[in-house]
């Protein structure tokens, strides 16, 4: 068995395990919980098949999940609530009810499509430029979305988007999910940019056409993102564009920061770790409510845990808790020694 | 005063220092030559503090300096003139030459008494006093990089490369201005491509081959040996 | 167009010109040192915005209850370094960015526990609602006053930078910080030093800004964040002068927009500024006003 075979199960079994479980348990509340972290996992994928491989902080990522959001939402609404939802929609449009798979489909292209456009010119810029116009980015996509009322509603709350996300379907998105971010990481362009982020003079000088490697792990990521979204909306079937803003990112972020960005294992990892955290802070933060021990309602308190372990785990390991190894190499298998040492390594 | 032991500098994997011992009497100047990338400027920065060694020791005056900070290198008595010759570009020659006395600012007359003094050492820095330093020419700049330096009145000046990518005839001022600031009793460490005019200069030499030291003896020792030119071109074996 | 109209015009710019280029120098002094966009600036003016909240009540006249707040905003800005910064500096500059992010969303959610989420009155001298007219045209006095305050915080910062060998360090330190201290400028100093600064304009800001908005909210600080950023990137990054050149020249172009836009297109403002600040970066990455040159020659 070889490592990369070990990385895919240990990325995708937790997935597995997590569905069973939730069936045996047949709890609504699990059965939501686990349908989240799916989606939160892809979204998590998606910006660690940019930023883990490029080393470029991309604030935009939630812009293109916002994105997706809205077009399959748009795409595949029932005409009769079409104009409850969105009085001002262009007659065009009106007609328009797709079944809701091929519309998360619709909707991740969309998002590449606008990541691929709008994105190209802007992968020669590195380090702080490219950070200052990736959250330029998701300003104007943010605005846009709050401000296109013939599509978005506006500010409003869009509400009555068909329901078809399960947590089959959310499952076997992320499981597809990993097994494609492992998949770029180690395809040849994978392994170039990651060379990139080292050295670019050593890259470019073996020439690798660094924007244009940048460019397709974005367009990637987009895509990603785009699907995240697309199911999100399907399974939370009303939302406004804040759910595509900063505190969306900073979650999405910290769990690639925490897990460790440049690994894809380190994405999984902490996906699952942050939601448990999360989870568990939430219902804290919901008992002290019920049992109104304060005058006022607690909120905010899962927010600062969090980012107090990032301040900490960016301090004692700057590269998150799954630094460099995937868990195909991390892990010292007894029956993989053999070809550990017979690597020479 | 400066004593360096087993000096091992790394860059990620690759060493650039590999286990080097020199020394600087007081008031000496020791010159340290070698070939591009023979780990000359590394072995300066790590002196300076501008970089952490990996392994060995350095001590000054006794007292192990080994990884100190930049900063509290300067306070130690120890002032670099890099290779790259970083004048504050947009600040004037005066603010310039005031920051290289950063540490005694709070004795504002001695600075400025100081920099009266270095003014009659590097007339040209008058003039353009209150020039921004980045319109200065390559010579004028090394210049007022050295004067900077001694600002912070330092008992070792490093020198990296004072020559580099100057014309001959200011290489031979600048030459001489270093003799000068020798002879106002301070030790000097200088680092050089140019082997002819640094070993006219110094009183001791070390030459650097891939890291390690591969000869060292008085200055006309160094320039009399058969070996320096091969050593330079990399085949010291 | 009439003399009133362009005196309201001029006015509204300068007033809005002058907010915004404090805004920004608070955020490019940490930039030109760190290389760092300091996403916890906006949350430096949350804090002396509810420091002001919490002083109300109390005996102390105004102006004493705002330099306290203007203080609370320098502390703000020391402790984010020790907490966001100094332990992380040594690493990458992604990591700096994030913990910032983090930092930020930890002083903002602190606020919503501990304070509230709703908006909370901030206590304002009655010279802060007071108006006089001139040439027709009704001026809020609180517009002079941000106009004044600014003006004389930005020669008082000028001659702090021209004069003093703490002004010439910072500026040495955002040339090339390396050498700044291998000249004996020690660099956890000077970065607390320009935090401090930060900070103190972010307490300044804040007091302008509720004086036109009379409450302080959790986010507050987002705004002030975007406006710095845009004037930033407008003026170039690197610059001081450029900050305040590139704060009025937003606030010129954001006066622009309300008086001739139409309101349909207005609200898409927020984008073409954005859009503007990107291809800013693509075409002329060092703004309009280049910074100090590196001075390297290899």
């Amino acid at each position: 068995m070889n490592r990369h075979l070990v990385t895919l199960i240990c990325i995708t079994l937790p997935v597995v395990l997590l569905v069973i479980a939730a069936e045996l348990i047949d709890d609504r509340l699990l059965t939501r919980l686990a349908t989240t972290l799916c989606i939160n996992m892809i979204l998590v994928l998606g910006l660690q098949i940019f930023t883990g491989n490029s080393g470029i902080l991309s604030f935009a990522h939630i812009g293109f999940m916002g994105i997706g959001a809205y077009t399959s939402a748009v795409i595949t609404m029932p005409a009769r609530l079409k104009s409850m939802a969105l009085p001002e929609l262009y007659p065009i449009m009106q007609g328009v009810q797709l079944d809701p798979l091929v519309g998360m489909a619709i909707g991740g292209v969309v998002a590449a499509l606008v990541a691929a456009i709008v994105a190209y010119p802007l992968m020669r810029l590195s380090d702080a430029a490219a950070v200052i116009t990736s959250f330029a980015l998701l300003m104007i996509l943010h605005t846009i979305m709050v401000h296109w009322s013939e599509v978005t509603n506006g500010p409003r709350t869009l509400f009555g988007i068909v329901e078809a996300t399960t947590l089959q379907l959310a499952a076997a998105a992320a499981v597809v999910a990993a097994i494609g971010a492992y998949w770029f990481k180690e395809s040849r362009v994978g392994i170039l940019l990651r060379a990139v982020r080292n050295d670019e003079v050593a890259a470019a000088a073996i020439g690798a056409h660094i924007p244009l490697l940048r460019w397709r792990a974005y367009v990637l990521s987009a895509f990603y993102a785009g699907i995240g979204g697309a199911l999100w909306a399907h399974f939370i079937t009303s939302f406004s564009p804040n759910a595509f803003y900063l505190r969306e990112t900073f979650v999405i972020l910290g769990m690639l920061v925490i897990g460790g960005p440049a690994t894809v294992s380190g994405a999984v990892f902490g996906v699952f770790s942050v939601t448990a955290v999360f989870e568990g802070l939430r219902a804290l933060e919901k008992a002290i409510n019920a049992a109104d021990l304060f005058s006022s309602t607690v909120v905010g308190l899962t927010e600062i845990i969090l980012a107090l372990v990032m301040l900490i785990v960016l301090i004692l390991r700057p590269g998150g808790i799954i630094e460099r190894n995937e868990f195909g190499t991390l892990a010292r298998w007894p029956f993989m020694k053999k070809q550990n040492s017979s690597r020479g390594e | 005063m400066l004593v360096v032991e087993n000096l091992v500098v790394r860059y990620g994997p690759v060493a650039a220092v590999k286990g080097i011992d020199l020394a600087v009497g007081e008031n000496e100047m020791v010159s340290l030559l070698g070939a591009n990338g023979a780990g000359k400027s590394t072995t300066l920065l790590a002196i300076a503090g501008a970089i952490r060694p990996h392994s060995g020791r350095i001590l000054f005056d006794g007292a192990d300096i080994t990884g100190m900070k930049a900063e509290k290198a300067v306070a130690a008595g120890i002032a670099m003139v890099p290779e790259t010759r970083d004048v504050f570009a947009d600040l004037t020659v005066r603010e310039n030459l005031l920051l290289g006395g950063f540490i005694h600012r709070r004795r504002r007359a001695a600075c400025e008494q100081e920099m009266e003094s270095l003014m009659t050492m590097f007339p040209v820095l008058r003039e353009r006093m209150h020039q921004p330093g980045g319109t200065l020419s390559g010579g004028e700049q090394q210049q007022l990089v050295i004067a900077r330096a001694m600002m912070a009145r330092p008992r070792l000046l490093l020198l990296d490369e004072p020559s580099l990518g100057l014309a001959p005839l200011i290489v031979n001022h600048i030459f001489e201005l270093i003799e000068r600031l020798r002879r106002t009793g301070i030790a000097i460490l200088l680092v050089e491509q140019n082997a002819t005019k640094a070993l006219q200069a110094a009183d001791r030499a070390y030459v650097m081959s891939l890291g390690t030291i591969a000869m060292s003896g008085t200055g006309a020792e160094v320039a009399g040996s058969s070996d320096l030119e091969s050593i330079y071109l990399g085949r010291s074996g | 167009m009439d003399v009133g109209t362009i005196l309201q015009f001029t006015l509204d710019v300068l007033n809005l010109g002058s907010l915004y280029a404090l805004m920004a120098l608070g955020l490019v002094v940490i930039y030109g040192i760190l290389k760092l966009v300091n996403f916890a600036y906006g949350e430096l003016v949350m804090v002396a915005g509810y420091t002001l909240y919490l002083l109300n009540g109390s005996p102390l006249p105004w102006l004493i209850m705002a330099l306290v707040a203007v203080c609370m905003a320098v502390i703000g800005g020391i402790t984010t370094d020790l907490v966001a910064f100094r332990p992380v500096r040594a690493n990458s500059l992604t990591a700096m960015l994030i913990t910032s992010f983090a930092f930020s969303t930890l002083l903002q959610n602190a606020a919503l526990l501990f304070i509230s989420p709703r908006a909370r009155n901030v206590p304002l001298p009655e010279i802060f609602t007071q108006s006089v007219t001139m040439l027709g045209v009704i001026i809020p006095v609180r517009n002079l006053i941000t106009i004044a305050s600014a003006f004389i915080l930005l020669g008082a910062f000028t001659l702090v930078m021209k004069r003093t060998v703490l002004g010439m360090a910072l500026r040495a330190a955002a040339s090339n910080f390396t050498m700044a201290r291998m000249v004996g400028i020690p660099a956890n100093f000077i970065i607390t030093v320009a935090f401090a600064i930060s900070g103190l304009f972010a307490g300044v800001v804040a007091m302008l800004w509720l004086g036109r908005i009379g409450a302080v909210v959790p986010g507050i600080g987002l705004e002030p964040l975007l406006v710095a950023f845009i004037a930033c990137v407008i003026g170039g990054m690197r610059s001081l002068v450029g900050a305040v050149v590139g704060g009025y020249l937003l606030a010129l172009i954001d006066v622009s927009f309300n008086y001739a836009l139409p309101p349909d297109l207005l609200s898409f403002r927020d984008a073409f500024t954005f859009t503007m600040v990107i291809v800013i970066l693509l075409l002329r990455p060092s703004g309009l006003i280049k910074g100090p040159d590196t001075g390297k020659r290899t």
